[in-house]
């Protein structure tokens, strides 16, 4: 081989190495920049808010500086941009602002998230304000002679969302104030970031309840506490029961292992396995022995098997319709075909009021509650086999099913009856003891219960769950069921004592009237071994 | 006259300071060099011997700053960063030339291997390079630790872990290198000594080997095909023409690394976090193949492939010798053996480097 050959071989492989090296340097540089997180671009359109609100609300400038908006250069205007005439519009600095940013002023760049969440229960959160919960807080808890219902505003609606409105006067129109006419917003209902917020515009919801601004953190929206703002306490405890199942534990011990914060998708079985949260099962992506499967729907009742929130839990089937909107047809409720044209009821507001509205739909999709629970069972299927799964439904709907069929079906009876004789009125829910008891039954430690099997948190399921339902039914509701009748005439006080009495000596109820002999001796010698007494 | 008198009469004053053979030193510098060294291109020997003098001055200036111990190292290296005026050129500068001396150390032996100036009476020389090579590929990675950022601190992980495969030995060269049982307080304290005190001390022992060996042998002579060189022309001096080349490759390799600094001045990762293991962890790039090694093998394996490839490379000169006397194999065999070898090296740099 000459010299000439050696020396371009040595070219060659030396061009080789240098081009290898451009190769590496390309590729590490791409991925240091993925690593190195980009800075704040505050475009022209932006520039003269932030210039101002950096010295009137430093941090909130700050905050939105390190949201992945600010990285990506969309800015105040982007987002609180409003159009002339607009019932919340103002010019400020020569730019139709508005303070308020609803899911629909969201969707002029999420338009997916928007469609999902609007058909979604959180979306629905505000209809609340026509139930039992509304008439404690505004009537029980509220002073109609002032109209203070301070109670529903900071209590209820923080979560459930309020009715936006503004202050008008006597003809009507919108009151406004200052050198820019900006609008004045009914206090009572605004700052409100309630789940299912009814905004003026017509959209339902808040995305802010969840990505709260102005840094919009995936780790927070991940995050179990973000939900337990609302889903805690005595009626819905579900923070609490997180906390002390073992997916809880996992969470806390292993939080830095969680991937919170990871750009896009966030899938368990790819991302992170330590623990799943609450977005974990209801809404995220999991992996599939198929694939990823693509969760973060923003519907988060999607996987819901069960309603665990009315007096008698129902499985649930859902019909889907062609512009996006679900409703929940409780399991025994007909389902309608494919492609048929139904009469569907909707919330809306007119008027700053809610009403109901009928509106004709296309069913273009019927989701039935195994399917439902299908798709949660793909979330536990990652870490579970098919028989833990299938076992641990197995235990939760006995659960429900015997909370049910013991508690609730049978007390449920008994105030239909009551009101059937005319003891208790249809249109006062809360006049006589009863009607307390009874709501405290079902609505705290029913779903207590319910809610701690459904979630493996033991000591909610019994202790704070079926313990008190069954110390309640027997020691204070049934005896209030048949006080109650007694007011009413001696005789309704015989007929409800008698119901109760015959309930009481039926096979799950007799236990009341003494134990077996080998039940009793069996308890007395566990209490002398075990602590001598 | 005393004797000291005609001394300072023929050299000087100072010369009777230090009485040394003065034309033995100024015959050391009048090394003959063969015409071939007048191409740029065949000047790559001295490269990192410039780059090496730049290592060394910046990294005196960084050891000036630099502490070394585990709670303290990363805010250093911040502080010389983004705190002291011109400690991120300094950095930067000992970053790249830390780089391009790798670079220039293989393009060296590229030369050397494929032209065989590393055969008979050479081969002692060769193997000297590749303790030079070793020694720079260790400067590397001990420096690189010394960061003690999250990938840095984890690839010292990996590597210590990969020194424990190797057989017989590797237990205790692990144990050695970490200081314990795993990476922590001990290691980087190791890593900073090995890195100020024992590699420099190596590399100058070495170097000094190397190229007293060069001027013993002299530089091998290349002829190339059709070239005409007179027998004037055949060497030309040291000092100055050589040495003016390797000034001005000098100057080229200073305005190289001003460059690289300013364009890609040396960054901090996250610091390190013994108690969470990143997704993904990479040494820094010349280790490369082998940690692609490690992903298509196994460990026992890997390292394995890497003792015995090195081993092979290292006693190439001898191995040669005893294949050419056992079985007659041509010259143009060990050209294509290392066509062979350096492509594999390459492949695998660069597929590391492209896998997610």
């Amino acid at each position: 081989m000459t010299l000439n050959t050696k020396r371009y071989v040595v070219a060659g492989l030396s061009f080789l190495f240098l081009a290898s090296l451009l190769v590496v340097a390309y590729h590490e540089s791409k991925r240091h920049r993925e690593e190195v997180k980009p800075g704040p671009i505050v475009t022209a359109t932006n520039e003269s808010c932030v210039s101002c609100h950096r010295k009137d609300s430093a941090a909130l400038v700050m905050e939105w500086e390190r949201s992945r908006h600010a990285q990506q250069g969309i800015g105040c205007v982007d987002c609180h941009q409003a159009a002339e005439g607009e019932i919340d519009a103002w010019k400020h600095e020569g730019v139709w602002v508005s303070a308020l940013v609803t899911p629909k002023d969201c969707s002029r760049c999420h338009v997916r998230e928007y469609q999902e969440f609007a058909g979604s229960h959180h979306a629905k959160a505000g209809e609340i304000l026509a139930s039992l919960d509304n008439v404690l807080a505004e009537k029980a808890a509220g002073m109609p002679s002032t109209g203070n219902i301070a109670d529903a505003v900071n209590g209820c609606w923080q979560c459930h969302g309020a009715i936006v409105k503004f202050k008008r006067d006597a003809n009507g129109q919108v009151l406004r104030e200052g050198k820019e006419n900006k609008p004045v917003i009914d206090a009572n209902t605004w700052p409100n970031s309630g789940m299912g917020r009814l905004n003026p515009d017509g959209s339902k919801g808040s995305c802010h309840a969840c990505h709260s601004r102005h840094a919009f953190e995936s780790k927070l929206s991940r995050s179990p506490e973000n939900c337990g703002k609302c889903h805690m306490g005595p009626d819905h405890p579900q923070i609490e029961i997180y906390n002390e199942s073992k997916h809880g534990i996992a969470f806390y011990a292993n939080r830095d292992q969680m991937a919170l914060d990871k750009r896009g998708d966030w899938v368990l079985g790819r991302d992170y396995s330590a623990a799943p949260t609450c977005a974990t099962c209801h809404i995220s992506s999991y992996m599939t022995p198929q694939g990823v499967f693509k969760g973060n729907s923003h519907d988060v009742g999607e996987r819901i098997s069960w309603t665990l929130r009315p007096v008698i839990s129902t499985k649930l089937n859902m019909v889907v319709y062609a512009d996006g909107y679900k409703e929940d047809y409780p399991e025994g409720k007909p389902l309608p075909a494919v492609g048929a044209q139904v009469d569907t009821k909707e919330k809306v507001v007119e008027n700053e009021a809610l009403v109901t509205k009928t509106v004709p739909r296309k069913v273009s999709q019927v989701v039935t509650w195994d399917q439902r629970r299908e798709t949660m069972k793909g979330a536990c299927l990652n870490c579970h086999n098919d028989t833990y799964v299938d076992n641990f439904y197995k235990q939760f709907d006995d659960l429900v099913v015997l909370y049910n069929e013991k508690f609730a079906r049978p007390a449920q009876q008994l105030m239909d009856e009551l009101k059937n004789d005319g003891v208790l009125k249809a249109d006062a829910p809360f006049e006589h003891e009863v009607q307390w008891i009874f709501y405290e039954l079902w609505h705290h430690e029913g779903r207590r219960a319910r809610h701690g099997a459904s979630m493996m948190g033991p000591d909610y399921t019994h202790w704070h769950g079926m313990y008190e339902v069954s110390k309640h039914f027997y020691t204070e509701f049934l005896p209030a069921v048949v006080h109650v009748a007694e007011e009413k005439s001696a005789a309704l006080g015989n007929k409800y004592r008698q119901k109760v009495e015959t309930m009481l000596n039926q096979l799950d109820h007799n236990w009341l009237n003494g134990l077996s002999p080998e039940e009793a001796e069996a308890l007395r010698r566990m209490y002398k071994e075990r602590y001598n007494q | 006259m005393s004797a000291e008198g005609q001394v300072a009469g023929k050299g000087g004053y100072l010369k009777s300071l230090f009485p040394m053979d003065w034309d033995l030193v100024r015959h050391a510098g009048a090394e003959p060099v063969p015409y071939h060294l007048k191409k740029w291109w065949f000047c790559l020997g001295g490269t990192p011997l410039y780059l090496l003098v730049v290592q060394v001055l910046t990294g005196i200036a960084l050891t000036f700053y630099y502490v070394p111990s585990p709670q303290e190292a990363y805010a250093s290296v911040a502080a010389i960063t983004n705190e002291l005026r011109f400690g991120w050129y300094i950095r930067s500068l000992h970053k790249w030339a830390g780089n391009l001396m790798i670079v220039a150390v293989f393009l060296h032996l590229l030369r050397v291997y494929f032209t065989g100036a590393y055969r008979h009476p050479r081969q002692l020389n060769w193997c000297i390079g590749l303790a030079l090579l070793g020694t720079t590929l260790t400067f590397g990675f001990t420096g690189y630790s010394l960061i003690y950022e999250q990938l840095s601190f984890w690839g010292a992980t990996v590597a210590t872990n990969l020194a424990e495969a190797v057989p017989v030995v590797g237990g205790h060269l692990a144990y050695f290198m970490r200081g314990g049982p795993a990476v922590g307080e001990n290691t980087l304290t190791r890593f900073f000594i090995l890195h100020i005190g024992v590699l420099p001390t190596a590399m100058f022992v070495l170097l000094g080997l190397h190229i007293l060996l060069i001027r013993m042998h002299g530089v091998t002579e290349l002829h190339f095909e059709g070239e005409k060189v007179t027998k004037e022309e055949r060497f030309f001096r040291f000092w100055p023409e050589h040495a003016t080349t390797e000034l001005l490759i000098g100057v080229l390799l200073m305005y190289l690394l001003t460059i690289l600094a300013l364009v890609f001045p040396a960054g901090m990762g996250e610091p390190a976090d013994p108690t969470q293991t990143p997704p993904h962890i990479k040494p820094e790039w010349y280790f490369y193949f082998s940690f692609r090694l490690l992903k298509l093998t196994s460990l026992h394996l890997s390292v394995a492939l890497t003792v015995v490839g090195g081993a092979v490379v290292f006693c190439w000169p001898f191995i040669e010798e005893w294949l050419q006397r056992k079985y007659r194999v041509p010259e143009s065999f060990s050209v294509v053996l290392g066509v062979i070898g350096f492509l594999g090296f390459l492949v695998l740099t660069v597929w590391e480097s492209i896998a997610p």
